[in-house]
C-alpha cells in the first residue's frame, strides 16, 4: 500500500507544482526536492528488508478479465533503481530552481519532472508486465513533454517528437511481447514468469517474444540503431537532461532486461542479440563522442556509450557481468548526473557549452572545477574513484564472456581509451587553460552547486569505502536477478592482474588519443562513419518520404470525384459476390417457363423500353417520363399480383415524385454529352454485371421456401385480434405501427430539410475557409 | 412467370446503376430513383409469388381461407414507397441547391468538399 | 422503461418544431430533454448490466409478428453513450447555435436524429432497423445542409448519395433474406439461421448487408463520404456524426455478423479482417496527409473503425469485448476532438493546423483538455484507448493472427504521429501572423468547456476504472456470441 501512496503522492505533486508554483515562485525547486529526499531517505530505510530478501508488496486487481494487475513490489533491483531516481530526481529539482529561474511556463516543467519521476518509480516498482508497461509508456510521454519545453523552437518540438515516435514505436512492440509473453507464460505477474522461465525458453515463440521486448528496451535505452533521438533528446533543458537521458530514464531498457533476465536469459540468442548490439553502441557511441564540441552532445554520446556498455554486460549474462553492471550504473549516474548539471552551471554562468570556448574555470569557478575533475576521473576510470572499481569489474566480466572474449575485451578497452581522452578533453584546457575564454556573468549559485558536488563527491567517497554499497544495495540486486545469495567484495586493490594491465593500457591509449586529438584536431571532424552519423537524417528523409507517399495514396483514394466513389463502391459489392459465387459453383435451375403471361410479357418490354430510354435519350423530360412509365408498370406488377395496396400508393407517390421532378427540371443542369465511349462501356459492364448478380441471387433465392409464421399470423389474426380486414393496413398500422411512426418521421425531416434548403434559394455561396 | 420478375429485377438495377454512375446531376437523381423501384420489386418478389389473391379478408369472414398473397412484404414495400420519396425528393432539392449554389452541372467538377487544392500544394510540414 | 429512451427525444424534438417561433428556448428545453434522455439510459443500463435482456413487444404483438424492442448489454451501452454525447454536445451547442438556426430546427432535428440512432440500437427487427437508418439519416442530412456554404452542400450531396446506394442494398438484403428465412426478427433469424442447411444463399445476403453496413460503418474501401462531408458540418453536429453515425454502422455489422451471418466465419470473417486491416491503414495515412484539424479528426475515424471491425473478425470473446470497448471508448474520446476544435476555431479562427498556434501558452486548461482525448485515441496508457488497443491486440495474438497485429500496431504508432502533430502545430507552435488571418478574439467559455472536461474526465475514468469497463465489454461479448438468451429473451423460452 505504502508504494501506490507514494507514488500517488507524486503524481498529485506533479498536478498541483503548477499551482505551487504560483505563489512559491523562486523556492519551488526546493520546495519540491523535499518529498523526494523523503522518498529517498524511506528507500535508504528499507535496505535492512530487502537484504533479508524480502519485499514490500502491493496487488490490486485492475481488469480482472484479463488478469492484468496493479501491482508493486520492491526488491533489491528496483530499490538501487529506485533510489537513483529520487535522490537523483531530489537534487535536479533543487538545481532547476536555480538554473530555469522564473521562465516560461516553470510550474508546467515542475509538474512533468514529478510526473516523470512518479512513472519511473512505477516502472521500476511494478510487479505485472502491463503494470510497467503503462509506466514505461508514461515516461516516454513526459519526456515529450520536457524535450519539447522549449515548445516555440521548432528543433525542439521535432526532438521531442522523434524521441517519442523511437521510444513509443519500440514500445507497441513491446506491448506485443509482453502480451506473448504473458500468454505462454500464463500470466503478467513476475513472480509467476519467472517460475516459468524454461518452458518460455524453449517455446517455438520464444524468439520472438525476445525480439519483441528488444526493440523496446533498445529504443528506450538509445541502442545502435536507435540511438540517434538521444543527442537530440539535449534540446530539452539541461536538468531534463541530466534526470532523464542520462541518469535514469535510458537506464529503464537496462532495468527491463535485468528483470526480465530469470524468465528469457541464459539462451544463445539473448547473448547474441544483446551483447551484439550492446558492443556496437558501445563503440560507436564514444567514437561519435570525441567529435563533438558541445558539451552536452559529448555527454549524450558518452551516454550512449555507456548504455552500450551496460547492455553488453546484460548480454553476457554471467554474475561478473551483472555485478560489473549494477556497479557501473551506479558510477554513471553519479558521473554522469554531476556532469550534466556541470554544463548546465557553466552555460547558466557563463552562457556557452562549447568547450573551445570555455577556459580558465579553476579561476572563475573553483567548486565547480573540483567536481568536474572528480566526475571526470570517474569517466575515465582512474582511481580511487567508483569508477576506477566499476572499469575493473567490467573488464573482468568482459574478460571472463561465454563467447568471443577476446573481441568484447578490445571493443572495451578502445571505448574506454576515448573514455579517458574525452575526460581529458573536458577537464584540461576548459579547466586548466589560462587563455581568457567567454566570460562568467554570473557564478553559479549555491543550489546549482549541491548536486554536482553530492554526486561527484559520492563517485570518490564511495570509491574509497566500496564496501558500503556491497551488502546495502548490489547483494540484494544479485539476489533480485540471479535468484542466488552471493557475497560480493570490492576493493580498489586487487594486486597485479590482467585487468589491471589492461586498466594501464586504457590510460595509456586514452592519453595518446588526447594527444592526437590535440594535435589533429581538424582530422577528428571528418564524416567519419558516416551512414551512422545519418540515421538522423534518414529518419528525417523517411517521415518526408511516408507524407509524400500518404498524400498520394489519399489523393488516389479520396480523390473527390463522386462518380468513382460510386463505382468503387459498386465494384465492390459485384466483386465480393462474384467471387462467392464462383468460388461456390452452385448450380443454377432455371425457373419453369411454365404460366406465360402475356400482361407478364408487355410490362418486361415496357420497362426494358423504358429503362433504355432513360438511359440513352439526350432529353430531361423524356428521361422523366420514362421514369413515370417504369413506376406505373411497377405499380401494375403489384396490381396484378395480388397487392391492390401498394399499388395504389406506387402509383399516387410516383405521380407526385413525376411532378416534383418537373417542377424542379428548370433548376437543374439540362443533360449532355460528358462521358467518353470508354467510360460508358466501362459503367455499363458494371452496371449490368451487378444487376446480372442481383438477378441471379433473386433466383436462387425464389427457390426457398421458409415457413412464414408471421405472414400466417397475420391472415389468422388481422380481425380477431386487431379489427381490421385489409391485412396490410392492419400490419402497417398495428403489427409493425413502429415501422409507420419512422415514416412519419422520415417524411417529416425531409419536409424541415428541404424547406431549409428551399427558404436559402439564390444565395451563391462561398466557400469557407 | 416467375421468370420475368428477377429479370425486371435484374433490369432496373442496371439502368438505375448505370444511371448513377453519369455525370449529369439529374441523371444520378433518376438513378437512385430506379433503384429504388427494383428494391422494392424485389422484396415484393420475395413474398413468393403463388397467388394473386390479395390478402383482404371478406366482409363476411372473421379470417383468410385459402391462399392469399403473402402480406408482410407488401407492408414492407409500403413503407419503403414512402421513405424512398420522401429521401428522394430531399437529394433531388439538394440537387437543385448544387447547381444553383455551384452552377456545376457536371459531377466530375464537385470535388471542393474531400481536395482542397490549395492544401494539396502546401506542404505539409511538421 | 425501454420505450422512454424512445419517447423523450421523439415528444422532444416534436416540442421542438412546434415551438420554432420561440427559438430561443430550444436550448433549455433540448437542455432538459437531452437530460431525461441520460437519465433514462443510465436507468437502462443499470437494469441490463448484469446480463439481464430487456425486451418490448410493441403493441403486444408477441415476437416474430411484431416489432420487438430489445436492449442487451451492447443495446444498452451504445444508448447510454449515445445519450451522454446527445447531453455533453447539448450544452455546448449554445455557443454555436444562433437562434435563427435553432429557428430552423436545429434542435429539433438533433433530437430526431438521436431518435433514430437510439431506435436502431433497440430494434429486434431487420427492416425496423432500416427504418431507423432512414430516420437517422434523413435528419443528418438535413442537418448538414442547415449550413449554406458550397462546400457544405457539395460534401453533403457526396454523404447522401453514397448512403442512398447503402440504404438501397440493405433492403435488397432485407428482401433477400425475407426470402431466404421468411421473417425478419433478429432472434427468429438467429434460429433459422443456425438451422438452415443449404447456406450459400444465405451467404450472399451475408454479403450484401456487409456492404451496405460498410458503407455506413465507413470502411475501406466505401469510406469516401465521410472525409468528403464530416469537415464541412457544423462542429456541434460533426461531433454527434463523429462519434455516434459510424458506430451505428458497426454496430449494425456487429449485431448480424455476430446473431445471423456466422455459419461460415471462415469465408465473412477473413473478409472483414482484410478489410479491418485496410481500413485501420488508409485512414491513418489519410490522416497524415492532411493539415486541417477536423480532416485530420475524420481519417481518424476511418482508421479507429479497422480496429473495431478486427476485433468483430477475429471473432473470439475476448476480441468482440475487445471491440465493444473499443467503441465505448472512441465515442466519447471522438465526439470530444471535434468539440476542442470547434472551440479552437472560435478562438483562432481556422481549423488549418498550419495557421494555429499559440494554445499551449494561452489557454493550459483546453490544452489538457486536447492532451487527455488525443493521447487516449493515440493509445497511451492508462487511457481509455490503450486498454480498447490492447484489448484486440491481445486477442489478435492469443489466436496467432500475427499480420493484423502488427498492422494495428503501425497504426497505433501513426495515430501517435497525427495526435503529436496537432499538438506541436496547434498547441506547441507559436501562431504565425498573416494578414489574412486574425484571432477572433473569443476567448473560451465554461459552456464550451464543461462539456469538454466532462467527457475528458470519462475517458480518464474508463481508464483507471478500466475493469468494470472491461467487464461490461465482456458481458456483452458473451451475450452476442451466446445467442441463447437473446433467443428466448425476445421469442420467449418455449421455443
Amino acid at each position: 500500500m505504502e508504494l501506490l501512496l507514494m507514488l500517488l503522492a507524486v503524481f498529485a505533486l506533479a498536478a498541483l507544482a503548477p499551482l505551487l508554483y504560483s505563489f512559491t515562485r523562486g523556492n519551488t525547486g526546493w520546495l519540491l526536492a523535499i518529498f523526494p529526499f523523503m522518498l529517498t531517505a524511506y528507500l535508504l530505510l528499507n535496505i535492512p528488508q530487502t537484504m533479508t530478501g524480502h519485499s514490500v508488496q502491493f496487488d490490486w486487481m485492475w481488469i480482472h478479465g484479463l488478469d492484468i494487475h496493479l501491482a508493486f513490489y520492491l526488491d533489491g533491483l528496483s530499490l538501487i533503481f529506485s533510489i537513483l531516481v529520487t535522490g537523483i530526481g531530489g537534487l535536479i529539482l533543487l538545481f532547476t530552481g536555480q538554473y530555469l529561474g522564473n521562465a516560461g511556463l516553470i510550474g508546467r516543467f515542475y509538474s512533468y519532472l514529478l510526473l516523470f519521476m512518479g512513472s519511473m518509480l512505477g516502472l521500476l516498482w511494478a510487479s505485472d508486465l502491463i503494470t510497467l508497461f503503462v509506466f514505461w509508456e508514461l515516461t516516454s510521454i513526459s519526456s515529450y513533454l520536457l524535450i519539447g519545453y522549449n515548445h516555440e523552437d521548432e528543433q525542439s518540438r521535432r526532438a521531442a517528437l522523434q524521441a517519442l515516435l523511437i521510444t513509443a514505436g519500440g514500445g507497441l512492440l513491446l506491448l506485443a511481447g509482453f502480451l506473448l509473453l504473458a500468454q505462454i507464460g500464463g500470466s503478467f505477474s513476475f513472480h509467476i514468469l519467472r517460475s516459468s522461465g524454461r518452458s518460455i525458453q524453449h517455446h517455438a515463440l520464444y524468439p520472438l517474444i525476445l525480439i519483441l521486448i528488444l526493440f523496446g528496451a533498445f529504443t528506450k535505452s538509445a541502442q545502435f540503431p536507435f540511438h540517434f533521438w538521444l543527442p537530440n533528446a539535449m534540446k530539452a533543458p539541461t536538468p531534463v537532461s541530466a534526470f532523464l537521458h542520462s541518469a535514469t530514464m535510458v537506464k529503464a531498457g537496462i532495468y527491463l532486461l535485468a528483470r526480465l533476465n530469470p524468465v528469457l536469459g541464459q539462451t544463445e540468442l539473448w547473448h547474441m542479440l544483446i551483447s551484439t548490439t550492446g558492443a556496437v553502441t558501445m563503440l560507436m557511441g564514444a567514437i561519435l563522442a570525441i567529435r563533438q564540441v558541445d558539451l552536452k552532445k559529448i555527454l549524450a554520446y558518452s551516454t550512449i556509450s555507456a548504455l552500450g556498455t551496460l547492455v553488453l554486460l546484460m548480454g553476457l549474462d554471467t554474475k561478473a557481468a551483472f555485478k560489473a553492471a549494477l556497479v557501473f550504473l551506479l558510477v554513471h549516474s553519479f558521473y554522469k548526473g554531476a556532469l550534466f548539471m556541470i554544463t548546465g552551471a557553466i552555460d547558466h554562468s557563463t552562457g556557452s557549452r562549447d568547450i573551445r570556448h570555455l577556459s580558465n574555470l579553476k579561476k572563475s569557478m573553483p567548486m565547480l572545477s573540483v567536481s568536474l575533475i572528480l566526475a571526470s576521473f570517474s569517466l575515465a576510470g582512474l582511481p580511487p574513484l567508483l569508477g576506477f572499481i566499476s572499469k575493473e569489474l567490467v573488464y573482468e566480466a568482459k574478460l571472463q564472456a561465454p563467447n568471443a572474449a577476446w573481441l568484447i575485451t578490445s571493443f572495451g578497452v578502445l571505448a574506454n581509451m576515448l573514455m579517458v581522452a574525452l575526460a581529458a578533453t573536458i577537464v584540461l584546457r576548459p579547466v586548466f587553460s589560462g587563455k581568457s575564454g567567454v566570460a562568467v556573468k554570473h557564478p553559479p549559485s549555491a543550489f546549482l552547486l549541491v548536486g554536482p558536488i553530492i554526486l561527484s563527491a559520492l563517485g570518490l567517497v564511495v570509491g574509497l569505502y566500496p564496501q558500503m554499497i556491497a551488502a546495502s544495495l548490489l547483494e540484494p540486486a544479485l539476489i533480485a536477478i540471479q535468484a542466488e545469495v552471493t557475497t560480493i567484495k570490492l576493493a580498489l586493490w586487487h594486486g597485479v592482474n590482467p585487468v589491471l594491465l589492461l586498466s594501464l593500457l586504457t590510460f595509456l591509449g586514452g592519453v595518446i588519443i588526447y594527444i592526437l586529438t590535440r594535435l589533429y584536431p581538424d582530422h577528428f571532424k571528418k564524416p567519419l562513419l558516416s551512414q551512422v552519423m545519418k540515421a538522423d537524417t534518414m529518419y528525417d528523409d523517411a517521415l518526408d518520404k511516408f507524407l509524400k507517399l500518404a498524400k498520394q495514396i489519399t489523393l488516389f483514394i479520396q480523390h473527390g470525384n463522386l462518380r468513382y466513389y460510386l463505382f468503387v463502391t459498386l465494384l465492390t459489392i459485384s466483386g465480393l459476390l462474384l467471387f462467392y459465387l464462383l468460388t461456390e459453383q452452385m448450380a443454377i435451375t432455371l425457373p419453369v417457363l411454365a404460366e406465360i403471361r402475356v400482361s407478364d410479357m408487355t410490362l418486361l418490354v415496357l420497362i426494358l423500353l423504358s429503362a433504355l430510354m432513360m438511359v440513352l435519350t439526350g432529353s430531361r423530360i423524356l428521361a422523366i417520363v420514362a421514369l413515370g412509365v417504369i413506376g406505373y408498370a411497377v405499380a401494375l406488377i403489384f396490381f396484378s399480383y395480388g397487392a391492390p395496396d401498394l399499388a395504389m400508393t406506387q402509383f399516387s407517390i410516383e405521380t407526385l415524385s413525376i411532378i416534383v421532378f418537373v417542377l424542379v427540371l428548370r433548376k437543374l443542369p439540362k443533360f449532355s454529352r460528358l462521358s467518353g465511349r470508354l467510360s460508358k462501356t466501362r459503367d455499363a459492364f458494371i452496371a449490368l454485371l451487378l444487376g446480372g448478380i442481383i438477378t441471379v441471387i433473386s433466383f436462387l433465392v425464389m427457390h426457398q421456401q421458409p415457413t412464414k409464421e408471421a405472414s400466417t399470423f397475420f391472415t389468422e389474426n388481422s380481425y380477431t385480434a386487431a379489427k381490421g380486414k385489409n391485412i396490410v393496413n392492419v400490419i402497417l398500422v398495428d403489427f409493425r405501427a413502429l415501422d409507420t411512426l419512422g415514416e412519419i418521421t422520415v417524411l417529416a425531416i425531409a419536409a424541415i430539410g428541404i424547406v431549409g434548403m428551399l427558404k436559402l434559394k439564390n444565395q451563391k455561396g462561398t466557400s469557407s475557409p | 412467370m416467375q421468370l420475368f420478375l428477377p429479370l425486371i429485377i435484374g433490369i432496373l438495377f442496371s439502368a438505375g446503376f448505370y444511371l448513377l454512375l453519369r455525370r449529369n446531376l439529374l441523371k444520378v437523381i433518376l438513378g437512385i430513383a430506379l433503384v429504388a423501384h427494383a428494391a422494392n420489386l424485389l422484396i415484393f418478389t420475395m413474398g413468393g409469388l403463388k397467388t394473386t389473391r390479395p390478402p383482404i379478408i371478406a366482409e363476411s369472414k372473421k379470417m383468410i381461407e385459402g391462399l392469399v398473397t403473402d402480406p408482410l412484404p407488401q407492408a414492407l414495400i409500403l413503407t419503403a414507397i414512402v421513405i424512398g420519396f420522401g429521401v428522394q425528393v430531399f437529394a433531388l432539392i439538394l440537387a437543385r441547391r448544387l447547381y444553383q449554389q455551384t452552377g456545376i452541372s457536371d459531377i466530375n467538377a464537385v470535388k471542393n468538399s474531400d481536395v482542397n487544392t490549395e492544401q494539396v500544394e502546401k506542404d505539409g510540414s511538421l | 422503461m425501454i420505450i422512454s429512451i424512445l419517447i423523450i427525444p421523439l415528444l422532444g424534438g416534436i416540442i421542438l418544431l412546434l415551438s420554432s417561433k420561440r427559438p430561443r428556448w430550444h436550448f433549455t428545453v433540448n437542455f432538459l430533454v437531452s437530460s431525461a434522455s441520460l437519465i433514462a439510459a443510465v436507468i437502462v443500463l443499470t437494469q441490463t448490466v448484469s446480463g439481464r435482456i430487456l425486451t418490448l413487444q410493441i403493441g403486444n404483438w408477441p415476437a416474430p409478428f411484431g416489432i420487438t424492442l430489445v436492449a442487451d448489454l451492447l443495446s444498452s451501452v451504445m444508448v447510454l453513450l449515445t445519450a451522454i454525447i446527445g447531453w455533453a454536445v447539448a450544452i455546448y451547442a449554445n455557443k454555436y447555435v444562433n437562434a435563427h438556426q435553432a429557428g430552423e430546427g436545429f434542435f429539433a432535428l438533433m433530437q430526431l436524429m438521436l431518435f433514430g440512432i437510439y431506435g436502431a440500437f433497440l430494434t429486434g427487427d431487420m427492416f425496423n432497423l432500416y427504418v431507423w437508418f432512414e430516420v437517422l439519416l434523413i435528419a443528418s442530412f438535413s442537418l448538414m445542409t442547415l449550413g449554406s456554404t458550397s462546400r457544405q452542400t457539395e460534401g453533403a450531396f457526396k454523404y447522401v448519395l453514397l448512403n442512398l446506394v447503402a440504404s438501397a442494398f440493405f433492403l435488397v438484403g432485407i428482401g433477400l433474406l425475407y426470402g431466404v428465412a421468411g421473417t425478419l426478427n433478429m432472434a427468429d433469424l438467429a434460429r433459422k439461421a443456425a438451422m438452415m442447411e443449404n447456406t450459400i444463399v444465405l451467404q450472399t445476403v451475408a454479403l450484401i448487408f456487409m456492404v451496405s453496413f460498410g458503407i455506413k460503418a465507413a470502411v475501406f474501401p466505401l469510406y469516401f463520404w465521410l472525409p468528403a462531408s464530416y469537415h464541412t458540418a457544423p462542429i456541434p453536429v460533426a461531433a454527434i456524426f463523429a462519434g455516434l453515425l459510424t458506430k451505428v454502422g458497426v454496430y449494425a455489422l456487429i449485431r448480424v455478423f455476430s446473431l445471423i451471418f456466422i455459419h461460415d466465419t471462415n469465408f465473412t470473417h477473413t473478409i472483414l479482417l482484410i478489410v479491418a486491416g485496410l481500413t485501420m491503414l488508409s485512414g491513418v495515412i489519410g490522416a497524415a496527409a492532411q493539415n486541417d484539424f477536423r480532416r485530420i479528426l475524420s481519417f481518424h475515424i476511418i482508421s479507429q473503425i479497422g480496429y473495431m471491425i478486427m476485433g468483430l473478425a477475429l471473432f473470439t470473446p475476448l476480441a468482440v469485448a475487445g471491440a465493444v470497448f473499443y467503441i465505448i471508448h472512441h465515442i466519447i474520446v471522438k465526439s470530444n476532438l471535434f468539440l476542442i476544435a470547434g472551440i479552437v476555431e472560435r478562438i483562432h479562427g481556422s481549423f488549418d493546423v498550419s495557421r494555429l498556434g499559440d494554445v499551449y501558452k494561452k489557454w493550459p486548461l483546453l490544452a489538457l483538455l486536447f492532451f487527455i482525448p488525443a493521447f487516449s485515441l493515440a493509445g497511451i496508457p492508462p487511457l481509455s484507448g490503450f486498454w480498447a488497443k490492447l484489448t484486440v491486440i491481445k486477442a489478435g495474438l492469443d489466436i496467432r493472427q500475427f499480420a493484423i497485429v502488427f498492422v494495428a500496431l503501425g497504426v497505433g504508432l501513426l495515430t501517435i504521429f497525427s495526435m503529436t502533430k496537432i499538438w506541436a502545430q496547434v498547441f506547441w507552435k507559436e501562431q504565425p501572423i498573416t494578414k489574412e488571418h486574425r484571432n477572433t478574439g473569443n476567448n473560451p467559455v465554461w459552456m464550451e468547456l464543461i462539456p469538454v472536461a466532462f467527457l475528458a474526465l470519462l475517458t480518464i475514468i474508463i481508464g483507471l476504472l478500466a475493469g468494470p469497463v472491461f467487464e461490461i465489454s465482456n458481458r456483452a461479448a458473451e451475450q452476442l456470441l451466446n445467442h441463447k438468451p437473446y433467443i428466448e429473451a425476445v421469442l420467449g423460452g418455449g421455443r
